[in-house]
């Protein structure tokens, strides 16, 4: 059973794959066997792939490197199609490599093949089966080893997700058939079994079986095969394109629920961001469809399940079978001497069991360390808990099958939409607690029960009744419920037809010319689903991921958890470098002064007084224009080195452009410090005054009013007193306290977010006046798609009516590729191209308000003024602005 | 090999599939890859296969390879029997 058999090469070749395999090899009639091509379906197939890729490419379906799979598969299929049989399993297997190649590079996808290899080897080794299982975890350990970084692996770390999904399940399912089976292996098979060709670009992948993988090799008609394979990669595409619009228009964050409406739609929503699972597995069976290997649908209309067996068998069917044969069948053939009740009951909750540990345990290849949440323990625990309930009762009552087509009575179908509904409700329920932050926050979404609905917030519910009613009734007119899984599919023709004119519309979608027709909101919404860009809510998560380790970003079916899987462990973030040291007050943190880090951008240095800048003296000599930079990250220039912020280069340009013009040297100080919120620039501001500057730059870069309320509620939520009585009387007034729920505390603090940020900006304009000194506030955009578009306009207003020069940089990324500006994918802080941008257009802003900013003041070119000279040596004391006032 | 075949397709179309055309219901009718043997019709089934014939199956042959068609079922079934020196009776 050990090693493989080399008689088996020729065996597998042909079309009988295994006994049970004669059936359906009746009907096939194989192209490449007979040295024929069907070239009318051929060049159907290869048209409909055509289309495919285009649609790929134009609506950017996953990643680039997906695209280049795409059409590596699409060209692949073309030159397999004019193969003779026996040689299409080593040209595929030749096109797996090929596309790890493509991916990873020659030396990467070396190492990814070789420990493939390894690993198969282990597997049929000459020794017992148990040496075998002893030899594969003893390897398994070594290789987690490498992977929490104890050991240096020689390869990048982004080879181990897709190493984790191509060995992790397939070993163990591989094994139990090696175990069992009596038909020869194959090389060519196993190896393609392994590398399979999509792989590459998906960590999370279906589990094949590998006798399913086996058994249904061109068991049928190649082209109804490969005409199926273009069905459902099209569907996955749908299903794609139908989770950008859940992901960027109907998410929301938990505490923007607020009524019941909001509630219904938060649940809804993030249940339907599953979407993207079903699409990736669509695409991923599909494609291997092209290549002859006719495995079964991985999802089947899983929203529409009547009941939580039914859901557990129509989601994820891959997983459901993988646990039915390797956990759950064998536990409970050994329990049955139990009884059936004690058997089944205890079986399925072992299997669901299992089925948590791996989630957490395939968690650990992605990113390196294991997942334990008690919101996964507590989703797997009630799923499991409710399916058992469940299945006791199929097994005492049965459930209606049949085999033909079900007759349609209106009870019977106002039943099925009932337990329809019932069941999409509680799985909706049972999926926010999964994917919620915590399980505090999970409950407090359901404080919004007691508000009232609002007129529009009553639409989902009804939506939902809807969908359900449409759903059912689509499924009954085309009788397919479950109990039809694997009948014969649409003819070719039929199913080529609606596939061509559904291919042709989202082609004509895709191009800009075409789709600014229908309108400019049809445009703008058809625009926004042509890119991975990442939700409004996503992106503040991955801002806010800077400083803090979120939990959610931990969990499956999220862009935002896919950004972070390819952010390399050792990343360098803040605080990895040491950089900062706590304070132990409203501050909490500042830079450590004189202090020096070698980063993988270059060096990053502050000086004594800790800044992340040159040395000044403390005050500013005669003739000395100075200014002085308040911000967080993205100004204290992280992700770049000392010499390549724009602050450092703003500094330069002015000296030397306009030495003289009219002072004799330029000054500005960077105070800003990573993670810094609004009202942590009040305590910026006091140290910037103490430098004596002629203004002050507060650089926003949008979201401040949000910004403003979440720092509020983490000082709350930490216990720090805010020493500022109007701040902390208003969080007194809406009842938050170091025990209230995060989500709970934004949603008392909102109806104030505005007014907050106005008493913030005031009291900045105010404490910069009374030393002379000039506030300018200016706005600094993200290098992300859509820079919080949603607040800017009210941000500009409230700086403005706080007294703020207002200087506007919203355009100093225009006609740049905006991916080109940033760090990382996952480190959206501007690079050092960014970084020149922003200083340039800096400069040219301050000129053109060169007389509200760099107003000549003669006192400075002899000495300074007397009011001036007052304010800045006020300003050492920090007098005014660290004592709260109502002023 | 035919009593088998009747007393599978009986058992399946009483407990399964009740009010059922029995013609409808062929030896090539998939049975798991259909829809019609769940994990726990799976496990009912097997469980009359034993008792009635007197054979013991393993974990893992119930599978879609044995057990999709009243035909592969007959057929293992058949196998057992004669690895145990039992004639089918037809």
């Amino acid at each position: 059973m050990g090693g493989f058999d080399e008689s088996s090469l020729e065996k597998n070749t042909t079309l009988l794959v295994g006994s049970r395999g004669a059936e359906a090899s009746e009907r096939v009639s194989l192209p490449g066997q007979q040295g024929k091509i069907r070239i009318t379906e051929f060049l159907i197939v290869v048209a409909q792939l055509a289309l495919l890729a285009f649609v790929i490419r134009q609506f950017q379906i996953e990643s680039s490197a997906f695209l280049r799979i795409a059409l590596l598969s699409f060209v692949g299929f073309m030159l397999h199609s004019f193969l003779p049989l026996r040689f299409r399993q080593p040209f595929f297997l030749l096109l797996c490599f090929a596309s790890i190649g493509m991916v990873f590079g020659l030396p990467n996808g070396a190492w990814l093949v070789g420990i493939g290899l390894l690993l198969i080897a282990i597997c049929h080794l000459p020794v017992p089966f148990s040496a075998r299982v002893t030899l594969l975890l003893l390897t398994g350990t070594l290789l987690a080893v490498f992977r929490v970084d104890w050991l240096h692996a020689p390869w990048s770390r982004a080879i181990w997700p897709i190493l984790g999904s191509m060995f992790m399940f397939r070993l163990i399912v591989y094994l139990y058939d090696l175990r069992h089976e009596k038909e020869p292996v194959s090389v060519w098979r196993t190896l393609a079994y392994f590398f399979l060709l999509p792989n590459v670009c998906f960590p999370l992948f279906p589990v094949v079986d590998y006798k399913t993988f086996r058994r249904t090799y061109y068991n049928d008609d190649p082209y109804r095969i490969y005409q199926v394979g273009v069905d459902w990669m099209l569907r996955g595409v749908i299903h794609l394109i139908l989770y950008r619009f859940v992901y960027q228009y109907l998410t929301m964050a938990p505490f923007e629920v607020k009524a019941p409406g909001d509630l219904v739609r938060y649940l809804i929503a993030n249940f339907l961001l599953y979407l993207r699972v079903s699409g990736q597995f669509h695409i991923i069976v599909g494609m291997l469809h092209l290549f002859g290997f006719h495995l079964p649908e991985s999802h089947h209309r899983y929203y529409l399940a009547s009941s939580f067996t039914d859901f557990w068998r129509r989601i994820n069917i891959y997983w459901k079978d993988f646990m039915l044969k390797v956990f759950y069948f064998p536990i409970y053939f050994k329990l049955r001497t139990w009884g059936t009740f004690q058997a089944l009951v205890t079986s399925t909750l072992i299997v669901f069991f299992i089925t948590w540990f791996l989630h957490s345990l395939q968690f650990f290849w992605v990113r390196g360390s294991f997942l334990f949440a008690w919101q996964d323990v507590c989703f797997w625990a009630v799923l499991g808990l409710l399916v058992v309930i469940n299945a006791v009762y199929e097994a005492r009552h049965g459930r209606e099958r049949t085999l033909r087509k079900s007759s349609w009575t209106p009870r019977g179908f106002a039943a099925l939409c009932l337990k329809t509904a019932g069941t999409f409700s509680v799985i909706c329920i049972l999926w926010s607690l999964w994917t919620s932050e915590s399980i505090s926050a999970w409950i407090s979404l359901w404080s919004s029960l007691g508000e009232k609905t609002a007129g529009t917030a009553r639409l989902f519910p009804t939506l939902l009744v809807a969908a359900v009613v449409l759903g059912e009734g689509a499924s009954r007119i085309r009788g397919s419920g479950i109990s039809k899984i694997g009948q014969p599919r649409p003819e070719f023709s039929k199913s080529t037809a609606i596939s061509i004119a559904s291919l042709l519309i989202l082609s004509l979608a895709g191009i800009q010319e075409a789709y600014t027709r229908f309108g400019s909101t049809a445009a703008t919404l058809i625009n926004s689903l042509r890119s991975g860009k990442l939700s409004r809510l996503d992106n503040a998560t991955l801002e806010r991921g800077y400083y803090e380790n979120l939990l959610q970003v931990d969990r499956f079916n999220t862009q935002l958890w896919e950004v972070y899987t390819n952010k390399p462990l050792n990343w360098l973030d803040v605080q990895g470098t040491g950089l900062e040291r706590f304070t132990n007050d409203f501050q909490q943190k500042e830079l450590i002064p004189s202090f020096r880090s070698l980063t993988k951008y270059g060096t990053v240095s502050t000086n004594r007084w800790g800044m992340r800048d040159r040395d000044y003296e403390r005050q500013p000599s005669p003739g000395t224009f100075r200014i002085a930079l308040l911000g967080a990250s993205s100004v204290m220039g992280w992700g770049v080195q000392d010499k390549e912020t724009f602050e450092w280069i703003l500094e330069d340009r002015l000296n030397h452009e306009n030495q003289g013009k009219p002072y004799a040297k330029y000054e500005i100080l960077n105070f800003a410090v990573p993670g810094y919120q609004p009202p942590q620039q009040l305590k910026a501001l006091e140290k910037a005054l103490s430098f004596g500057p002629d203004v002050v730059f507060y650089v926003a870069t949008g979201r401040e009013a949000q910004r403003s309320t979440d720092y509020l509620i983490e000082v709350t939520r930490k216990g720090i007193y805010i020493p500022y009585d109007y701040l902390r009387e208003i969080v007194q007034k809406v009842g938050i306290e170091a025990k209230t729920a995060e989500p709970v505390g934004l949603r008392r603090l909102e109806p104030f977010r505005d007014e907050i940020l106005v008493w913030l900006y005031r009291r900045i304009v105010q404490g910069c006046r009374e030393r002379g000194t000039v506030p300018v506030w200016i706005f600094l955009p993200m290098t992300i798609e859509d820079p919080w578009q949603d607040d800017t306009a009210t941000l500009f207003q409230i700086a403005r009516e706080a007294g703020f020069v207002v200087l506007n940089l919203i355009d100093v990324y225009k006609n740049q590729d905006i991916k080109s500006l940033r760090v990382a994918g996952w480190d959206t802080h501007p690079n050092a191209k960014a970084h020149e941008l922003i200083a340039g257009k800096l400069y040219e802003a301050l000129w053109e308000r060169e007389q509200d900013i760099i107003r000549p003041r003669p006192s400075t070119f002899s000495q300074q003024s007397g009011s001036q000279a007052a304010g800045r040596t006020g300003s050492q004391t920090t007098g005014g602005i660290v004592k709260d006032g109502r002023n | 090999m035919e009593e088998i075949n009747e007393t599978v397709k009986a058992y399946i179309l009483k407990e399964f599939l009740p009010g059922e055309n029995p013609d409808e219901l062929t030896d090539s009718t998939p049975l798991i890859t259909g829809g019609i043997l769940d994990s726990i019709a799976t496990l009912k089934l097997v469980a009359f296969i034993e008792e009635r014939y007197g054979i013991t199956l393993q974990a893992h042959e119930a599978d879609v390879e044995n057990l999709n068609t009243i035909s592969y079922i007959t057929k293992l079934i058949q196998s057992k029997l004669s690895s145990l020196g039992v004639g089918s009776g037809d």
